[in-house]
């Protein structure tokens, strides 16, 4: 019943949030200046700048201007994307689905990763292996990556052409239809064993530099969870009654530390959003954070509002569900004993 | 080992508030202390106070350890003599970027810059966030639910955009950064603040200082505040890290003015020489950030699990 009532509060307030947000990057961007010089073109007269401020209604003041484009917002028209040279709503779901593709793959090496480790650690606690495995994950959350990704593809890209650049071939990938915008999934679909492989080869080095940043978080909840629960007793019980310890740790304790670790997946998911920034622009991978950045670089406003739109939505949603998660684990908790 | 634990239960009805809060103030002391030597049972800690200390010993002689550039020493001296020299050849031990700069002498100028970066945003953010998270706590009602709102709607901005967007208004430059990191990092020390001191007033120190008739703000002063603060220890020493390994993604985007030695600059001026086999630019400054945030990251580590009452004593 609680859960229920503070979910609507939540989700309730959700929008309120996102009309702050869009307020405040709103005025900072116009801040700015007018965004005239996105859509204008070198040849245009002075006229014709004035007669094209006043089209998209650029000489009104600020708040004016934000009630259009709150306006545009609810009749689901973000605007014009400089970067993109297409209305905003056309490119959003490309770029979306390319981040939250990278951001799929990076998890999964970033969960594998620790939970392996995590577990290490909490078994081994306060010995080498502990000190190790919590050493390679802080330097996993310490290591910048757009200096990461930049070494790794010396030896990778330079060097032995294993992996290359940007997201795809675009002849492999003419060739297959996308219906899911992730062209892993989509090569899969079409069963087509070139597309496949191309598209892995194109994800593994950004996935792992990103799923390496993100470890860190899973690590220590992984090792945490683990220190109490190998002091169960159900643990000890498992031991008493002849279980190798292998069986032990692996059924027994690493199972029950695997629930709480589970929230902090989704924490290190809006990690994975904001860290997929410098990623893209190293690999050249045609997503979310590459886009924003070129957009903040040249003042395409629509862009900036579209994607600190999105990001956002993405953020609290990944928020409210790991307090729901979170709550519910407690409740279980609560009645459990 | 033990934790001094029994600090706040004060049950014992015959002392005065005064000599209580006296009392605390030594056995918080005590588990400080206490709290150190733990940290510094830990080796990893103990790596990441020694490179700290090494970067503090590098900032501070950087005009002993190099001769500064002038006008500007944050500016690498050029030696158009040797553009593009290997780690080795003389004079550089480390090399020069593609306009002579000298790597070497840039990481240890940089050393500076990303003291003051993180010095500055930390502190400026501290103060910030627990002002506004203090306000919101003891003030409670409609002003704690306008302010933890502006929270929400700061938190729900990525942080790096965030820091982009407005890094990218104000124009290119060094101080334009740390405004624009400083801008976006105090909300997470406001909603830490905030919920430490909500704990805290609950407490029965608390409610035994208010029934003598304390003023608020001696309550706050004396009783709240230094019972709330040790989570912003954890968060403040992580974030010295953060905030570097942030800052110098923003100057490896272009927000910095060219040619500072800053180490984020220093990698993306030496990309481009990559390709020609120029390793050495990118590699070096890319290996400062990353001991620098490696550090700090360490030291909160193993500062909040020395904290953690999870973990504690097991």
């Amino acid at each position: 019943m609680q859960v229920r009532q503070y979910l609507i509060r939540r989700l309730a307030l959700l929008p309120l949030i996102m009309l702050g947000v869009s307020i405040i990057v709103f005025t900072l961007t116009r801040f700015t200046g007018s965004p005239v010089g996105i859509y204008a073109t070198p040849d245009m007269t002075p006229d014709e700048l004035a007669a094209l401020e006043e089209r998209y209604r650029l000489d009104e003041p600020i708040p004016v201007q934000y009630a259009y484009w709150l306006w545009g917002l609810l009749r689901g028209d973000l605007g014009w994307s400089g970067v993109s040279v297409a209305p905003v709503t056309d490119v959003i779901g490309l770029k979306l689905a390319a981040t939250l593709e990278l951001a799929l793959f990076a998890a999964l090496v970033a969960i594998v990763g620790g939970i392996a480790l995590g577990t290490i650690a909490g078994v081994r606690r306060n010995k080498a292996p502990d000190h190790a495995a919590r050493f390679f994950s802080i330097l996993g959350a310490s290591t910048p990556t757009f200096w990461f990704g930049l070494l790794l593809l010396i030896p990778f890209y330079l060097w032995l052409d294993w992996f290359p650049i940007g997201r795809s071939t675009p002849e492999i990938f003419d060739t297959i239809a996308h219906p899911t915008g992730l062209y892993t999934v989509d090569s899969v679909v079409s069963l087509n064993p070139t597309a496949m492989w191309d598209s892995i080869r194109h994800i593994i080095l950004p996935a792992v530099v990103l799923g390496f940043g993100a470890m860190a978080i899973i690590v220590r909840m992984m090792r945490s969870s683990m220190v109490e629960t190998m002091s169960e007793e159900y643990v000890d019980a498992a031991r008493a009654k002849g279980l190798p310890e292998k069986l032990v740790i692996k059924r027994h304790a690493r199972r029950n530390a695997l629930v709480p670790t589970a929230t902090v997946i989704g924490l290190s998911f809006g990690f994975l959003l904001q860290g997929a920034v410098a990623v893209e622009l190293i690999f050249r991978w045609p997503g979310l954070g590459q886009w924003v950045t070129s957009a903040i670089l040249s003042g395409d406003q629509a862009t900036i509002m579209a994607y600190v739109l999105i990001t956002s939505l993405i953020f609290m949603l990944i928020n409210l569900t790991v307090d729901i998660a979170y709550a519910y684990l407690d409740r279980r908790v609560v009645l459990g004993s | 080992m033990t934790m001094t634990s029994e600090n706040v239960t004060i049950s014992s009805e015959s002392q005065h508030p005064r000599k209580l809060r006296s009392r605390a103030s030594s056995v918080r002391w005590a588990r400080r202390r206490e709290v150190m030597r733990e940290v510094l049972r830990n080796p990893l800690t103990v790596i990441g106070v020694v490179i700290i200390t090494l970067f503090l010993l590098m900032a501070a002689m950087a005009p002993l350890l190099t001769e500064a550039n002038q006008p500007d020493p944050y500016q690498s001296p050029r030696d158009w003599a040797n553009i593009d020299a290997a780690p080795g050849v003389e004079g550089h031990v480390l090399g020069t970027d593609s306009t002579g700069g000298d790597v070497l002498y840039g990481i240890i100028w940089g050393s500076r810059l990303s003291l003051q970066l993180s010095l500055t945003v930390v502190i400026s953010t501290l103060i910030i966030g627990t002002f506004v998270g203090s306000v919101a706590a003891m003030r409670g009602g409609r002003i704690d639910n306008f302010l933890m709102r502006v929270v929400d709607v700061f938190l729900a901005i990525p942080e790096l955009i965030f820091a982009l967007a407005i890094a990218a208004i104000l124009g290119p430059s060094f101080r334009n950064i740390i405004l624009a990191l400083a801008v976006v990092f105090w909300v997470k020390y406001a909603r830490i603040i905030r919920g430490e001191i909500i704990r805290v007033k609950q407490t029965d120190y608390v409610a035994a200082a208010r029934v003598v008739g304390d003023s608020t703000w001696n309550v706050y002063r004396k009783d709240v505040l230094p019972n709330a603060v040790t989570p912003l220890v954890v968060q403040a020493t992580l974030d010295m890290g953060n905030v570097v390994l942030i800052g110098a993604a923003l100057s490896y985007i272009g927000l910095a003015q060219a040619g500072l030695t800053e180490w984020g600059a220093m990698v993306s001026a030496g990309q481009s020489g990559i390709l020609a086999g120029q390793w050495w630019v990118s590699t070096f400054a890319g290996v400062a950030i990353l001991l620098w945030a490696l550090a700090f990251n360490l030291v909160g580590d193993g500062l909040r699990d020395a904290l953690d009452p999870k973990t504690e004593g097991r």
